[in-house]
């Protein structure tokens, strides 16, 4: 009792929190000064706990570690929701008082980030005075204006406090399969902005004494649709954040407060130091850059948007260049990147940073040991008022993934030449798919619930092509690797329609020497269903996964469902149902098993609002595949045979894209002619030098167009909406181009859409601080 | 040691990859150990060359004392093999028509199964095993039943007719049959494999025809496939191994049934239906031989704990019985046997270590150098340091008697390989960096068991620790130290202690069904009554299935005792909790609230008591059906205490050993020649052949009566 006492002189009460008697938010101050100082985080040059005893650090990194993966696995046998039990969308973080990580568990660790941004949001705008932070508080946040992904990823954050001071936090994240948004689903769909995305919650106080306060118990729970599925995820949350904070405190009673508190600083900078190690051995120094697109195609009567200034057609752009310096630090840069829009697939700059270990533990620095050092040792560039960095608080976020996956899919691409160059084949990977569909919906299920469903197949879509291999088959997703389909009886125990069909798709892995993943297709049928409605979301038109070094992209998706289907009567009759496989869309078989008058959507418009579905309606769940790598006519004919025998590719693809002279035999099994194809293919070479020009040239006619803005309405808004941010952008373009100094498209000029120029920022509403975690430096065009 | 005075009446047998273990047990307890190479092509020969290689300690005949034996128990990995080595049977497979790809798709998990933590993120190392069925050998047949059981599309018998003449034509030789809830209505499942058997009368085929309802009626069809799948890939070829090996025994006057350990825990008979749930059956000996050697001495609370070259595996006993995991998978395949819950880490004393050369920090596995030892042992032909290689170095193990002195180990390699590639790049001297190795994974070791006890819901200080497996001992003070467990026990016989607990195993039939129980906050008594009708009715049928099993064995259904239990889950969540059931039977709405009561108790220990939600209702998902029959059991050694002082005999000198930054001269004594009473205060090291146990300056051991080590922190 006397240390306690000691510890905690009276007059150091009336400052902070902290165990020097700062508040946090001096405390976070001091931390930064001193890091910006020194390039070391939190000035730590040395550090005196690793060096001093390698193995003791050691040894407590793997227990803290330990701690957090036991909370996840042992937490997540609460929920209820499949996206959290069987997909595994949870994660635990631990804090330190500044709000940076100390280390995570696996699962969407994306969320490493933006529960250390709402602590930090809490930091900066004094949380400690008012709503005050006790032991035993719990907070909980979902707000993308301060760094959330989506609203459904839902956070409980629980400080830890040792003898009256606040010494860190445990976070918890659950993905929440509805929060009440415009349309029932975790991703709400049609709506332009943050007041249609559902429910957000600020770094709301919703507990004290370890128990969740009752009036936030019942707003929450009637703002929502499916109550059970939130009850339980809250409790997750909850079970897994205290399991964490007791052990904390026993580790902390073993090893000594100022063990700990220091621990906590030094694997920070332990992190930031490796990943530069990292970066210099397996990268080459240099600057390398990509680009990647993806569809807004909101101007389409399946959209219902509200909106007409919101109902256009664009295309999400993102250039990015990775500028791997000498001594291993790097630079990524998405300068000319759209604005951000009237959407849900805005992203805030906390998301976009800490996404992207998402995706570098998957090659860069696949270990346990992701903590903020990695966020410390990588500069952004998110430019303020860009889609990954709004200037506005009205942005809608619902369905972020879809520009991030959209965004990240050209990152590997860069960083798989460095790889390929550097001699590490086994790392390349030719890209992430775009991981769609995604179906959702809701009304009243098979048992006379209201409910709302959310599938999550695409956890299993087809993954990049490698250097030296195929992609995967319906094996994972960027934002988790550990990706899972699930089993079709627990999608159905949770959705009211059953399956007609699980099926690989053929042709949705990209061409390539070795090939993209195949992705699959379920065919739902509606069952049971009561006032039942869905919607369709996923990239159609334009397809962000290109490919590498020869290798084709994944095909984009497509949209299909079916009403009025007269399979009642079909299966009463015993005559032919649709069931499996779509085969080929460009020659649909199911229509063929429908009633003539049946009403079938069969479409490139893959974003859908809602839409009735009755019983024996028909819904398609197209998983995407991943793009391919290397030039197709290099593949084994072997492989082809493969692929054929095993419906990964079509015959006629076979033939026009790999070259292959193709045969069937009696019994149906295809066999690819080794020198017929190897024929084939010196004729397609020269093909191919018959049908090209120089560069010089199609530079020069492309030029033409470009003068004369000949362009689709959605291109011309894509580039207006880059140049209104990007001084630099703009003139590279013109540079590029050989462009008049005069010559720019604008957003609002003739027929482009320029609804909303003004920006609305956060900070501009009375008494927050925004927390700035990126460079985020803009220079406009002189005239906007 | 030649005593005719007792008979031999036990005989457990391990047959692991490399070597197979039997273990013979008198009727006054003593017992001996047989070590034999196991032989794939014949694993009847490698039971008999084990078996006398045991006998002969005794000087006795196989001829002699397998008429004496009352019971054999057989635990083995040659099932597991055929199905990792996909030298299974050409099973041909009927799904529902549109779901053909299901089976080879597999389930995501299925690409990283078994996957390091770090390899779990790392995509480009993630790959899919080959199906156990191939594409050719799959066929579509119309039907569908929804999650109620309800049917959806009647069954097209005309595509059942032509499913099994396809089959039939491309050669399968078994045929599996899984619809989508079939463990809810079963009909269309059995009316295929009746169709099926006409054809194959017809057709004078006799190939075995398999339905997942009439095997593994439980939810999730890629763990209910696969599991169906395997009875006809795996364990049908298996059942004519053990049929060999019980004609061997037979052959040299065997008299008993020869039984097999499964998953559950229990042992069945070599004529069981349900084989395949034999496929997994190694490390958990252990655990049931901790069960047994707990219930003989009245230990009720019990941390299992084994480690091998290659692994560390943990399981609790809590009140006398250890916890089943229900969907839990083998050989990368999700599967729907019961399986005693285990955790298990890529840890052993194989394990390799390296220093990542980003992080300067150490790394432990996951992978391992197995049987080749490590880097003191050139003939392995390994260059990585292992943490065998430390032990080594800082004293732990004797380099002249490794498994009895069968490999001589160079400690100067080791310690050559520890400096360059350990010590150096970390600026330590050896002997910091291999102890640091030994801290590393003792404290990772101690981590899990801590977890394992906490996230149950229980304390250590509540535990007995048992300590066994060839390495198990050498680590049993680093990784018990601190946690406070009421007495940390290591057998004598550590190294042969699976094949012992074989040898203790019930003779237990254990059965599962899923069932849909939903008894919301509102229902009415009607409502809970007509849930016990219910719940009663599976355990009826289960407990039909579990008498049948026995009465293939010549048993009465009187002899056979019969435990119920189900699975139950606040109202909507995906997991449910296994609970015994605190009553035999059920019937009324007070039935009810008891079982009730049973889950709501064991949910707030497990999880939180914040995590309880009863105001959700409740859920039985799953009902439960055990049967046991009486069988004979090895006794536990009873030898008289000769007081504390070890015999001259038992001591083998000393040699430095290295502990917390100082050399010490450690003693010597061998387990063999220490009795009863005797105890040892460290540093000290008791060694055997097969095994070696470390006791560290400030700790002492005391070995009892039965031949037990217990040892604590003085």
């Amino acid at each position: 009792m006397s240390s306690v006492l000691k510890m905690m002189p009276n007059e150091r009460r009336k400052t902070g929190l902290c165990r020097s008697g700062l508040t946090l938010r001096e405390h976070r101050n001091q931390v930064l000064a001193r890091t910006a100082e020194t390039g070391a985080y939190n000035g730590l040059t040395k550090l005196a706990i690793k060096e001093g005893d390698p193995i003791f650090f050691e040894k407590l990194a793997s227990r803290i570690r330990a701690v957090l993966v036991d909370a996840r696995e042992t937490a997540k046998k609460i929920a209820a929701s499949p996206i959290v039990e069987q997909e595994g969308e949870l994660c635990f973080t631990l804090y330190n008082p500044a709000g940076d990580a100390i280390l995570t568990s696996t699962g969407i660790m994306i969320h490493v980030g933006t529960m250390g941004a709402a602590i930090k949001y809490m930091i900066e705008n004094d949380w400690e005075r008012n709503p005050t932070i006790q032991p035993g508080d719990m907070f909980t946040n979902n707000d993308c204006a301060i760094g959330n992904v989506h609203p459904c990823d839902v956070a409980t954050i629980v400080p830890i406090f040792w003898q009256g001071d606040l010494v860190g936090w445990v976070g918890g994240v659950t993905h929440v399969i509805d929060l009440g948004a415009v349309s029932p689903g975790s991703m709400s769909n049609g709506q332009f902005s943050r007041f249609g995305d559902g429910l957000q919650i600020t770094c709301r106080k919703t507990g004290v004494n370890d128990e969740p306060l009752r009036d936030w118990l019942h707003e929450s729970q009637r703002n929502v649709r499916a109550t059970n599925y939130w009850i339980l995820d809250e409790r997750t949350r909850i079970a897994g954040c205290h399991m964490v904070r007791d052990r904390i405190e026993e580790v902390i009673g073993e090893v000594g407060i100022e063990v700990f508190d220091g621990f906590g600083y030094e694997v920070i900078e332990d992190g930031r130091v490796a990943l530069h190690k990292r970066v210099k051995s397996m990268l080459i120094p240099g600057k390398y850059r990509q680009v990647s697109f993806i569809d807004v195609p909101y101007k389409h009567e399946a959209m219902a948007t509200p909106a007409q200034y919101a109902k256009i057609d664009s295309i999400m752009h993102s250039p990015s260049t990775i500028e791997i310096k000498k001594d291993g630090g790097w630079r990524l840069d998405f300068e000319g990147a759209s604005r951000w829009g009237w959407h849900t697939y805005n992203s805030s700059q906390v998301a976009f940073t800490s996404g992207i270990w998402v995706f570098m533990t998957q090659h860069l620095v696949p270990n346990e040991r992701v903590n903020d050092g990695a966020y410390y040792g990588t500069e952004f560039h998110l430019p303020y008022g860009t889609w990954m960095n709004p200037d506005d608080r009205r942005t809608g976020h619902a369905y972020a993934w879809h520009f991030l996956v959209g965004s990240w899919t050209s990152l590997w691409r860069g960083i798989g030449r460095c790889y390929f160059g550097r001699g590490y084949l086994e790392e390349v990977n030719a890209g992430n798919s775009s991981t769609a569909n995604w179906l959702q919906g809701g009304g009243i299920n098979q048992d006379g619930d209201f409910h709302a469903v959310n599938s999550f197949e695409p956890a299993a879509s087809g993954t990049g092509a490698r250097a030296w291999a195929d992609g995967l088959d319906h094996a994972a997703a960027i934002w988790n690797p550990e990706g899972d389909m699930g089993d079709m009886e627990i999608w159905e125990l949770a959705e009211p329609m059953v399956y007609l069909g699980r099926a690989i798709k053929a042709n949705s892995g990209g061409a390539g020497k070795y090939r993209g993943g195949c992705g699959f297709e379920t065919l739902r049928m509606i069952w049971k269903a009561k006032d039942w409605a869905m919607t369709f979301m996923g990239d159609g038109y334009v397809v962000c996964n290109w490919g590498m070094m020869g290798g084709y992209p994944s095909s984009a998706g497509y949209r299909f469902c079916a009403h009025n289907t007269g399979l009642k009567e079909r299966i009463e009759n015993g005559e032919s149902l649709p069931l499996g496989h779509d085969w080929d869309p460009d020659h649909p078989e199911w229509e063929k098993s429908l009633w003539s008058g049946a009403e079938v959507i069969r479409d490139k418009q893959t974003m859908a609002t809602e839409q009735a579905f009755e019983d024996y309606d028909l819904y398609l769940n197209l998983i995407r595949g991943g793009p391919g790598f290397g030039d197709p006519i290099e593949r084994s004919c072997r492989q082809i045979e493969a692929d054929l025998n095993g419906h990964y590719v079509l015959p006629r693809f076979a033939q026009s894209t790999y070259g292959a002279v193709v045969s069937q035999d009696a019994k149906g099994l295809w066999k690819v002619d080794d020198a017929a194809t190897a024929k084939r293919r010196e004729e397609m070479k020269k093909e191919r030098i018959a049908r090209s020009v120089p560069v010089r040239d199609w530079i020069h006619q492309e030029r033409q167009r470009v003068v004369l803005k000949d362009a689709a309405v959605h291109v011309r808004h894509m580039y207006a909406s880059s140049f209104s941010g990007s001084k630099k952008f703009l003139e590279e373009f013109r540079k590029f181009w050989d462009l008049p100094k005069s010559w720019i498209l604008r957003l609002g000029e003739e027929g482009i859409e320029g609804f909303g120029q003004m920006s609305i920022p956060l900070d501009s509403l009375p008494d927050v601080r925004r927390v700035v975690l990126v460079d985020e430096s803009v220079e406009r065009p002189e005239d906007y | 040691m030649n005593n005719l005075a007792h008979l031999v009446e036990v005989m457990g047998i391990d047959a692991g990859g490399t070597m197979t273990d039997t273990f013979f047990v008198r009727a006054d307890g003593e017992f001996v150990v047989g070590k034999a190479q196991s032989n794939p092509n014949d694993e009847a020969s490698a039971v008999m060359e084990s078996s006398g290689d045991a006998l002969h300690l005794w000087g006795r005949k196989l001829e002699e004392v397998y008429p004496e034996l009352v019971t054999a128990v057989y635990s083995g990995t040659a099932m597991l093999n055929r199905v990792v080595q996909r030298k299974g049977m050409k099973v041909g497979l009927i799904v529902n028509r549109g779901m053909e790809d299901f089976h080879r798709m597999g389930r995501g998990i299925q690409c990283y199964l078994g996957y390091s933590l770090e390899d779990r993120l790392h995509l480009n190392t993630h790959r899919y095993d080959e199906p156990l069925v191939p594409a050719e050998r799959t066929v579509g047949v119309t039907e569908r039943v929804d999650c109620h059981g309800d049917i959806v599309i009647p069954l097209r018998e005309k595509e059942a007719v032509e499913a099994t003449t396809r089959l039939l034509d491309q050669g399968a030789q078994a045929i599996a049959i899984v619809f989508l809830h079939a463990h809810k209505n079963g009909k269309h499942e059995r009316r295929v494999a009746e169709i099926a058997r006409e054809i194959l009368a017809r057709r004078g085929s006799n190939i075995p025809v398999f339905t997942s309802v009439d095997y593994y009626p439980t939810r999730k069809e890629s763990h209910r496939s696969n599991t169906t799948i395997l009875e006809a890939y795996a364990a049908e070829p298996s059942r004519k191994t053990l049929l060999g090996i019980s004609d061997r025994m037979r052959g040299v006057g065997a008299k008993y049934d020869l039984r097999v350990m499964a998953s559950h825990g229990g042992t069945i008979s070599w004529k069981a239906k349900e084989l395949a749930r034999t496929l997994v059956s190694g490390p958990i000996g252990g655990v049931i031989g901790s069960k047994f050697l707990g219930e003989a001495l009245g230990y009720d609370n019990i941390a299992c704990s084994d480690i091998g070259g290659t692994s560390f595996d943990m399981a609790l006993i809590t009140k006398g019985e250890f916890a089943i995991q229900k969907d839990p998978n083998m050989a990368r395949l999700l599967v729907s046997l019961p399986l005693v819950a285990m955790d298990s880490v890529g840890a052993g004393a194989g394990s390799f270590v390296r220093v990542d050369p980003y992080s300067q920090s150490i790394k432990l596995g996951p992978d391992s150098a197995g049987y080749r030892v490590g880097c003191c042992w050139e003939e392995g032909g390994i260059d990585t340091v292992t943490v065998s290689d430390c032990h080594v170095v800082l004293g732990y193990l004797n380099p002249d008697n490794f498994l009895g002195g069968a490999l001589k180990l160079n400690v100067e390699r080791a310690r050559q390989a520890i400096k360059t590639q350990v010590a150096d790049p970390l600026g330590l001297t050896v002997e910091k960096a291999a102890g640091g190795v030994i801290e590393i994974l003792d404290q990772s070791l101690r981590g899990h068991l801590r977890s394992m006890i906490n996230a149950k819901g229980y304390n250590p200080l509540d535990f007995v620790c048992f300590s066994y497996g060839g390495a198990g001992p050498v680590h049993t003070y680093g990784y018990t130290e601190g946690l406070g467990f009421k007495d940390v026990i290591i057998p004598a016989w550590a190294a042969g202690f699976s094949a012992f607990g074989c040898a203790t195993a019930e003779f237990e039939y254990r059965y599962d069904k899923s069932v849909d129980i939903a008894v919301p906050p509102s229902a009415s008594d009607g409502t809970k009554t007509a849930s016990c009708v219910t719940l009663q009715q599976a355990w009826d049928e289960l407990a039909e299935k579990v008498i049948e099993e026995f009465r293939i064995n010549g048993f009465k259904p009187e002899d056979v005792i019969l435990k119920p239990g189900f699975s139950m889950q606040y109202l909507g969540q995906l997991n449910d909790l296994e609970i015994d059931s605190p009553l035999g039977t059920v019937s009324s709405v007070e039935d009810w609230n008891r079982i009730v009561e049973a889950f709501d108790e064991t949910y707030a220990r497990v999880y939180a008591r914040a995590a309880r939600s009863p105001e959700l209702g409740f859920g039985i998902t799953g009902a439960i059906m055990r049967g046991i029959v009486a069988t004979k059991k090895p006794k536990v050694p009873m030898e008289p205490e000769e007081g504390p002082t070890p015999p001259r005999d038992s001591e083998l000198g000393s040699r430095p050993f290295y502990q917390r930054g100082v050399w010490k001269i450690a003693k010597l004594y061998s387990m063999e020649a220490l009795r009863a009473g005797n105890e040892i205060a460290g540093p000290a090291v008791i060694e055997s052949p097969a095994t070696t146990l470390v006791v560290p300056e400030g700790w002492s051991t005391r070995l009892d009566s039965h031949r037990l080590f217990h040892l604590r922190e003085v």
